[in-house]
């Protein structure tokens, strides 16, 4: 075994552990026997039972797929658009999620369990069709990503102005959401992040070797045989979709895009096999322990979990920032 | 020698400028053929036609025809057209850390099926490639950090490992200082396949090239050898420069050299003095 295929089996390992781990934390108290024995059908406690089957599992499960669902669409943004700094909420995902959020709230005050995700879901698909839209019309699809800050901005400001004289009550909901938490995850949701994430892993390691004709440019992926734009365009949707299921059911969770395949290419490599691995196994970890820090700090209150992302990916950068600049 | 390419009759015009006229030439197996000319005159929208880049045959404003192996060259699907063709452009570059290696497994792509992974054969078809070109030492190193004529080498190798049969070379000693530029097109003589390449130094196109194709404003002016294309009468019209045409003492080559007037009385006003 080589050495990336045996850095990629001990994450995988770890993988496994941290979700293990992971499930013993929280305000009701679970030790690892007590997990064991409850996993392998024999618990005799059957409040744990309940406790780790219908909230921990499912909870869990969802933070490890979300993870690796944000960090495969950074990483296959970035290495489709040759752009480090591309990710799926630069391309207007997570403001279309939210404006569609808006609107369910403002305009349905009940039934909002299944209609929120699904409004988040539909704002989410309207923006990347938009920005495919103006990138078309340009003619110009290296413009996605300036297309993308564009649309996330009017987005944006369209979801202020319905907030801003929405109903106070609505609009505090509203942002919440968008602050991002796993405490109203069910298993039924594991289930759809799951599929889609299945979906795109396999569309990728398809056109793994496309993708990697990508990275040393549009003209000279053109000349081994890759059509360009349809394989960009293909790789949008799949990251839209991918995000937009997410952000949909667990709220705006920022950074992880752009954080996450960073970091894998420094220790795993580049082209997109082993960044795609990499980044699913490193960003379930990262998230599964995020949300472990969210729900954990604080005694009888959640920390909201894009909170922590977005504070812990700034200091990351800042920190990348400080290291180039003592290596230049 | 048989014909591998025929291209005839090829025009192309956007908004009312011509790009190309009229272009009729072949391209039999084994030449090493080079493209010459002034800048503008058409020698990259050729090697873009020649390789339907982007589908560019396609297009309303494009006609005639360009027959490879006797068969259209827009009923080739892009992978059969990369299976064919290589190409190497002249400046490749990545923002992100890619290896040799990775490199060279792009060469890989036209002949791979969605989801193969790298065979062991693969992998001895690079590291003979690399051989080929003096750089297997280079394998793990990464291709930013190379310098310039190693990264045209790396890319000349990827080209290797597509296993086409034409290779084509858009400017490939731009950016390169002369030791590098001798390096990389003596490199792409000894590999005896097909080359076609543009290139902007007429000395250096008339060392390493059997044959020359020399355009201006679109047009094939004239298509022959060194010696016949590199026709002082005929560059001076083109460059806008008096030129004389040499022997090079050491290659036997034809080389020219260009001369503006002005500097030649300079040089004389110099020189005279010194001949007394």
């Amino acid at each position: 075994m080589n050495k990336v295929s045996t850095s990629l089996f001990a994450l995988a390992i770890l993988v496994i552990l941290s979700a293990l781990a992971a499930i013993t934390f929280g305000p009701a108290d679970i030790d690892s026997s007590q997990l064991m024995a409850c996993l392998i059908g024999s618990c005799q406690n059957q409040i744990a039972n309940i406790v780790i089957w219908q909230v921990r599992i499912p909870r869990v499960l969802v933070a490890l797929v979300a993870g690796m669902g944000l960090a495969i669409a950074g990483a296959i943004l970035q290495n489709t658009t040759r752009n480090p700094l591309a990710d799926p909420y630069l391309f207007g995902i997570v403001s279309g999620a939210g404006l569609g959020a808006t609107i369910a709230n403002i305009s349905l005050a009940d039934n909002l369990t299944i209609a929120l995700p699904l409004a988040a879901f539909l704002g989410a698909l309207f923006s990347v069709i938009i920005v495919v839209f103006i990138a078309k019309v340009l003619q110009r699809m290296e413009q996605l990503l300036l297309a993308g800050v564009a649309v996330s901005f009017m987005l944006a400001s369209i979801t202020q102005f319905i907030l801003y004289f929405g109903e106070p009550f609505a609009t505090n909901r509203v942002i919440f959401w968008l602050m991002g938490s796993l405490a109203r995850v069910e298993m039924s949701n594991f289930y759809v992040i799951a599929s889609i994430l299945l979906i795109a892993m396999i569309t990728v390691f398809a056109l793994h070797r496309q993708i990697d004709a990508l990275l040393l440019g549009d003209e000279s992926a053109a000349s081994l045989g890759v059509d360009v734009d349809k394989l960009r365009l293909l790789m949008l949707g799949i990251c839209a979709a991918l995000t937009a299921t997410i952000v949909a059911y667990c709220g705006g969770i920022g950074f992880v895009g752009l954080m996450i395949p960073h970091i894998v290419r420094q220790l795993i490599g580049v082209t997109t096999l082993k960044l795609i691995i990499g980044s699913a196994l490193i960003g379930a970890i990262f998230l599964i322990w995020v949300d472990v820090i969210a729900r954990s700090s604080l005694p009888h209150a959640e920390i909201p979990i894009g909170i922590i992302t977005s504070a812990l990916g700034s200091i990351f950068f800042l920190f990348i920032m400080y290291r180039s600049r003592a290596i230049t | 020698m048989s014909t591998l390419l025929n291209i005839s009759g090829l025009s192309w015009k956007v908004l009312n400028k011509t790009i190309l006229q009229d272009i009729n030439f072949t391209v039999s197996k084994g030449e090493v053929i080079g493209i010459i000319g002034p800048n503008g005159a058409g020698k990259t929208s050729l090697l873009r036609c020649i390789i339907n880049q982007a589908n560019i045959l396609a297009s309303v404003s494009v006609s005639g025809s360009v027959h490879l192996k006797n068969r259209l060259i827009t009923q080739f699907s892009a992978k059969e057209i990369a299976q064919h063709f290589a190409l190497v452009m002249q400046k490749n570059d990545s923002i992100f850390a890619l290896s040799v290696q990775d490199v060279m497994k792009m060469g890989l792509l036209p002949h791979k099926s969605l989801f193969s992974l790298d065979s062991d054969y693969d992998k001895s078809q690079i590291e003979l490639a690399l051989s080929k070109v003096g750089l297997s030492h280079a394998l793990e190193s990464l291709f930013n950090q190379l310098s310039g004529g190693e990264q045209q080498r790396v890319l000349i190798a990827r080209a290797l490992v597509q296993a086409s049969q034409i290779l084509i070379l858009d400017e490939p000693t731009n950016h390169l200082d002369v030791y590098y530029q001798h390096q990389v097109l003596q490199l792409v003589n000894k590999l005896n396949i097909t080359v076609i390449m543009t290139v902007h130094d007429l000395n250096l196109a008339s060392l390493y090239c059997q044959r020359l194709l020399l355009l201006n404003k679109g047009k094939l002016i004239c298509d022959g050898s060194p010696k016949e294309v590199l026709a002082p009468e005929q560059l001076s019209k083109i460059f806008g420069l008096p030129c004389q045409q040499n022997v090079d003492a050491i290659t036997g080559a034809t080389q020219v050299s260009f001369y503006l007037e002005e500097s030649c009385m300079q040089y004389s006003a110099i020189s005279e003095p010194l001949s007394e």
